[in-house]
C-alpha cells in the first residue's frame, strides 16, 4: 500500500540530511533505519466502521509531495531566562548525550509509515532544554513554510521541577501553486514535578496536507498539558498523547479547530493512565462550516495498576452548515475498578433560543451567530494559560467568521 | 412479588438450567460444514428449491469471509471452529414443526421446559409459546382469539412451507443479507428452527408473545432464525429466552432476527440470554422501521463464554423511533461485547441507547455502538448512555462508541461513566443492617432497574435472581 513513496527515496539522500546538519552516527543509523523500515510499515491507523473509511490516508501522493532536499522555512525563536532553544546542529554539538537519550524514546520512530518518514527526513526543528529546577517564561518558536514540503522534529526536555510554557505557530510562507506537505513530531519528556505546557497553532495553507504526532511523558508529580488549535490545511492527521508514567502525574489535552470549505481534520487525543493517582482531562471543540468534515477519537486508557485514576474527556461540534460532517469515538479502556471516569461528546448547531435572545436584543442575525461560535470556544480558551496564543486563536476564529 | 411468581422461587434458577439430558435425536448431520450438509437440512426439512439456493449462496459467502479478528478488545474466536460443531439436530418426536399440547411431548424434553417454567408462564402471562430444543421447534401454541385475528406465530420451518410468498420477500434480503457479517452467512447457509411473527393491521397483541431456545447437546451449534413482521399500526411485544447445560466442548449459538416495523407499528423485542459458559454467542439482529414505528431492542446478557451482539436498527421512514436498553454481566472468563447500532436514515427520526454493564472476577464488558445520521435526516435526535460497574481489578470495561454526523440539523449527545460499586453506599446500607452482600446486590439491582422495568414482571425477577446467582459468594 505504501511503496509508491520512497521509489525515490535514497540512503544518500537520507545521509545528505544528516551530514548537513553534522549529525553523530547514532542519528544517521535511527534515520535509516526508519527509511528501511517504510516497506513494511502501514498507514497510520484510521476509524473503520462498516463501509467507511473515516480519514483516507492512501489517497495521498506523496511522489509529488516529498522533495526531502528542497526545504526552506523560516524559523523566529523567542526563548526564556534559563532555557535553552536550540536547532537541532546547535543542540546535537552541545547536548548530544542528552538528545541521544530522549530521541525516538517517546515516539517510537517506526510507529507508523509516516511517522517513519518524517523521522528519515526531517530537516528543521528544535529542542528545548529546561535544566533542573528552571522556572521558566514563555518559549516561542514560529515556523513558516516556504517549500514544498517540509519535515520539523521537535524534542522538549524538561527535567527534574522545571517549568515551562511553549507556543509554537505553523503557517505557510509564499503562496504555492501545488500541493504541500508538512509533517512534524513532537516529543516532550517532563521529569519529575515539571510543569509543561505545550500549545501549538497550526494554520497552514489550505493546500497543505499536514501531519503531526505529539507525544509525552509526564514523570511523578510531574504535569504536561497540550493545546491544539486546527485552523489551515487541507487535510490534517493529527494525534496528541501523554502517558502518566509517574504517580500523581496530571495531563490536560485542549483542542479547538474549525473547518470550513472542503477541509478535513482527523484529530485524537490519548492518554494512559500508567501509574497511581493519576488525573486526566481532555476537552475539544470545533467548529464546522461549508463542506469542512471532522474526525475526533479519545481515548483513556486506564491500566491494571493504575489505582484512583480520574479521567474526564468532553468534546463538543458545532455544525454551521448542511454540508459538513462530524464523526466522534470516544473511548474508555478501563483495566482498573479504582476509577472515577467519564466522557461525552455532543453534536449540535448554534442553539435557537440563544440566537432569539441575541435578536430580541438587536443584535442582527448574522452578528449574533457569530458572537455564539465565539462564545462556544471560551471553554476552551479558558485552558490557555499563554496570552498570546489564546488571543491568536481568538483572532483567527473571528477572522473565518467574517 | 404476587404468587403468580411462585413457581420462579420454588425452583432453584441454577438447578432449572445446569441440568443434562440424554441426547436422543432422530437425524444428527455429521460435525462441520460442507455442500453436503447444507443439502442434507435442506432435504430434511423439504424445503423448496429457492431456499436452498438461498442456502448455497450463503455458505459460498461464509467461505470468502474472513473471522473478525481485528476489533479492539473483541472475544477470542480462535476456538470457534465450524467443522468441531454438529450444526443440525433433529430431536426425536413425531410431529414437525411443534406440537400443540405440552403433554405430546416425549417425556424428557417436556422436562426439560417445565424446569425453566415455560408452560408456568404459558399459563399465567403469554400470548404463544414457542419452544425449540436443539435445532427444531418442538412446541408451538398461541391462544386462539389471536389466531381467529388472522395473527400468525409458528415456527420458520412450517413459515416456509406455509407463508411461503412472505418469507421469500423477507427471508434474509432486505434486513439481513448473509453478506452482513461472517456469521450472518453461516446463519444463512445452516439456520434451522426458529419463530415466524405475522401482525396483521392495526392488530395489537396486548401480551407477549415467547420462544425459548434450549440446546441439549454436547459441541452442538444453533442456528435458528426469527422473523417478525408487524403491519401497520400493529404492536406486539416478542420476547426470547435462552439456555443451555455446561459442557466441555464449546457450543455456538448464530442466530439471526429481522424485525419489520409497518408504519406506526410498534414491536419490542427482548432477550434474556443465559447460555452455558462454554457457547460462543454470535448473533445478527435488525430490524427496519417505517414512518412513526417504533422499535424496541431489550437485551440482558448473562451468559456465554463469548458474546458478540449488537442489535441494530434501520430508520428507515420520518417520525420513526428506536430505543436500546441492554445490560450486560460477565463474570469469570466471559468476555461480552454488545452494543447497539442505529442508523437514520430519514428525517424526525429519534434513537435512545442506554447501556449498563458489570464486570467482576475478571471478566471483560464491551460497549460497541454505531449512531449514523445520513445527510437529510433532519430534526434527527439520539442520545447514548453508557454506564460500567466494577467490581475488581481484574476486570475489564471498555466503551468503544462512534457517531456520524453527516446532517447539522441534528441534536446528538454521548455520556459514558465508569466507576467501582461505590464504598460509602455499601456504607450506608450495612449501618441499617445489611450485610455485605446483600448490600452490593441491592446496589446492582438499583443499578440495573431501568433494564428490569421494561421486562414482564417475571422476567425482571428472573434476571434477578441470575444476576444474585452469579454474585452469590464471590464478592470480595
Amino acid at each position: 500500500m505504501s511503496t509508491q513513496v520512497h521509489a525515490n527515496l535514497t540512503e544518500e539522500q537520507v545521509t545528505q540530511i544528516s551530514e548537513q546538519l553534522g549529525e553523530p552516527a547514532w542519528l544517521l543509523e535511527t534515520r535509516l533505519d526508519a527509511l528501511d523500515a517504510l516497506d513494511d510499515l502501514n498507514m497510520p491507523d484510521v476509524i473503520r466502521t462498516p463501509g467507511r473509511n473515516w480519514t483516507n490516508l492512501d489517497a495521498l501522493d506523496y511522489e509529488t509531495l516529498v522533495d526531502p532536499l528542497e526545504w526552506e522555512q523560516e524559523k523566529d525563536r523567542v526563548d526564556a531566562e534559563g532555557v535553552e532553544v536550540l536547532s537541532w546542529s546547535e543542540a546535537l554539538a552541545d547536548h548530544g548525550d542528552l538528545i541521544e537519550d530522549h530521541f525516538g524514546s517517546i515516539v517510537d520512530p517506526q510507529r507508523d509509515f509516516l511517522t517513519a518518514l518524517s523521522t528519515a527526513l526531517f530537516s528543521a526543528g528544535t529542542v528545548v532544554y529546561v535544566p533542573e529546577g528552571v522556572d521558566a517564561e514563555d518559549v516561542k518558536i514560529r515556523t513558516t513554510m516556504n517549500s514544498r514540503s517540509l519535515f520539523n522534529y521537535t524534542l522538549v526536555v524538561a527535567e527534574e521541577s522545571s517549568s515551562v510554557t511553549i507556543l509554537e505557530r505553523q503557517h505557510s510562507g509564499d503562496e504555492q501553486d501545488d500541493s504541500q506537505y508538512y509533517s512534524g513530531i513532537v516529543e516532550v519528556a517532563a521529569g519529575e514535578n515539571a510543569s509543561v505546557q505545550y500549545g501549538a497553532l497550526q494554520n497552514l495553507s489550505k493546500e497543505t496536507y499536514n501531519f503531526s504526532v505529539k507525544r509525552g511523558h509526564a514523570d511523578t508529580y510531574a504535569t504536561l498539558d497540550w493545546i491544539e488549535g486546527n485552523i489551515g490545511s487541507r487535510l490534517t492527521k493529527t494525534s496528541v498523547e501523554t502517558r502518566l508514567l509517574g504517580d500523581s502525574s496530571e495531563s490536560r489535552i485542549v483542542g479547538a479547530f474549525f473547518g470550513h470549505e472542503d477541509q478535513h481534520f482527523d484529530l485524537a487525543s490519548r492518554v494512559w493512565h500508567e501509574a497511581e493517582h493519576t488525573v486526566a482531562d481532555l476537552v475539544t471543540r470545533g467548529t464546522l462550516d461549508d463542506s469542512a468534515r471532522s474526525v475526533y477519537e479519545g481515548v483513556q486508557d486506564v491500566g491494571r495498576g493504575a489505582w484512583d485514576t480520574s479521567s474526564y474527556q468532553r468534546e463538543n461540534t458545532l455544525m454551521l452548515s448542511d454540508e459538513s460532517e462530524a464523526d466522534a469515538s470516544p473511548k474508555l479502556i478501563i483495566n482498573n475498578h479504582d476509577t472515577e471516569a467519564s466522557h461525552s461528546a455532543t453534536v449540535g448547531q448554534v442553539d435557537e433560543q440563544d440566537l432569539f435572545y441575541m435578536t430580541s436584543r438587536g443584535v442582527d442575525p448574522e452578528r449574533a451567530k457569530n458572537m455564539l461560535v465565539e462564545g462556544f470556544f471560551v471553554p476552551v480558551f479558558e485552558e490557555v494559560a499563554v496570552d498570546e496564543l489564546r488571543e491568536d486563536l481568538d483572532e483567527l476564529i473571528v477572522e473565518r467568521l467574517q | 412479588m404476587s404468587s403468580d411468581q411462585d413457581h420462579l422461587k420454588d425452583t432453584d434458577t441454577e438447578a432449572r438450567f445446569e441440568f443434562k439430558k440424554e441426547e436422543n435425536s432422530a437425524f444428527e448431520t455429521e460435525k462441520g460444514l460442507t455442500e453436503e450438509t447444507v443439502r442434507l437440512i435442506s432435504e430434511d426439512k423439504n424445503e423448496p428449491e429457492w431456499m436452498l439456493e438461498r442456502r448455497l449462496r450463503a455458505l459460498e459467502q461464509y467461505q470468502q469471509m474472513p473471522m473478525p479478528t481485528d476489533w479492539p478488545g473483541q472475544p477470542d474466536l480462535s476456538e470457534v471452529d465450524i467443522d468441531e460443531i454438529v450444526p443440525y439436530i433433529r430431536p426425536d418426536i413425531e410431529t414437525r414443526g411443534g406440537a400443540e399440547n405440552w403433554e405430546d411431548l416425549p417425556e424428557e424434553i417436556q422436562d426439560t421446559f417445565d424446569k425453566l417454567g415455560i408452560p408456568e408462564a404459558e399459563k399465567n402471562a403469554l400470548s404463544g409459546v414457542g419452544a425449540q430444543y436443539e435445532s427444531e421447534i418442538v412446541y408451538q401454541n398461541m391462544q386462539e382469539r389471536w389466531e381467529e385475528k388472522g395473527v400468525i406465530f409458528c415456527d420458520m420451518d412450517r413459515a416456509v412451507q406455509e407463508h411461503e410468498d412472505l418469507v421469500k420477500e423477507h427471508f434474509m434480503t432486505k434486513c439481513v443479507p448473509p453478506s452482513d457479517n461472517k456469521f450472518a452467512a453461516l446463519h444463512g447457509a445452516i439456520w434451522s428452527g426458529g419463530s415466524f411473527v405475522y401482525i396483521p393491521e392495526d392488530t395489537t397483541v396486548d401480551m407477549p408473545v415467547q420462544a425459548y431456545f434450549r440446546m441439549n447437546s454436547e459441541g452442538m451449534g444453533q442456528f435458528e432464525h426469527t422473523l417478525i413482521i408487524a403491519e401497520d399500526n400493529s404492536e406486539v411485544h416478542y420476547i426470547e429466552g435462552c439456555s443451555a447445560p455446561k459442557y466441555s466442548a464449546f457450543n455456538l449459538h448464530s442466530g439471526g432476527v429481522e424485525v419489520f416495523v409497518g408504519e406506526n407499528a410498534h414491536v419490542q423485542y427482548s432477550t434474556v440470554q443465559n447460555w452455558s459458559k462454554n457457547t460462543y454467542n454470535l448473533n445478527t439482529k435488525r430490524a427496519i422501521c417505517e414512518a412513526d414505528g417504533t422499535m424496541e431492542w431489550v437485551s440482558g446478557s448473562m451468559g456465554s463464554k463469548a458474546t458478540m451482539l449488537y442489535p441494530s436498527t434501520v430508520l428507515k421512514g420520518p417520525g420513526s423511533t428506536d430505543n436500546h436498553i441492554t445490560i450486560a454481566f460477565a463474570g469469570e472468563g466471559q468476555n461480552i461485547d454488545t452494543g447497539a447500532k442505529v442508523y437514520h436514515n430519514a428525517p424526525d427520526t429519534k434513537s435512545t441507547i442506554e447501556s449498563k454493564s458489570i464486570s467482576k472476577d475478571g471478566g471483560r464488558t464491551n460497549y460497541r455502538g454505531l449512531v449514523h445520521i445520513s445527510d437529510g435526516a433532519e430534526a434527527s435526535s439520539t442520545s447514548v448512555e453508557c454506564d460500567a460497574l466494577m467490581f475488581d481489578n481484574e476486570s475489564t470495561s471498555d466503551t468503544m462508541p462512534y457517531m456520524e454526523i453527516q446532517e447539522s440539523k441534528v441534536d446528538v449527545a454521548h455520556e459514558a461513566t465508569v466507576g467501582k460499586i461505590g464504598d460509602e453506599d455499601v456504607f450506608y446500607l450495612q449501618s441499617r443492617g445489611l450485610d455485605d452482600d446483600d448490600a452490593k446486590q441491592m446496589i446492582v439491582a438499583g443499578f440495573i432497574e431501568p433494564i428490569t422495568e421494561e421486562l414482564p414482571i417475571e422476567y425482571a425477577v428472573e434476571l434477578n435472581r441470575l444476576i444474585e446467582l452469579e454474585m452469590e459468594g464471590s464478592l470480595g
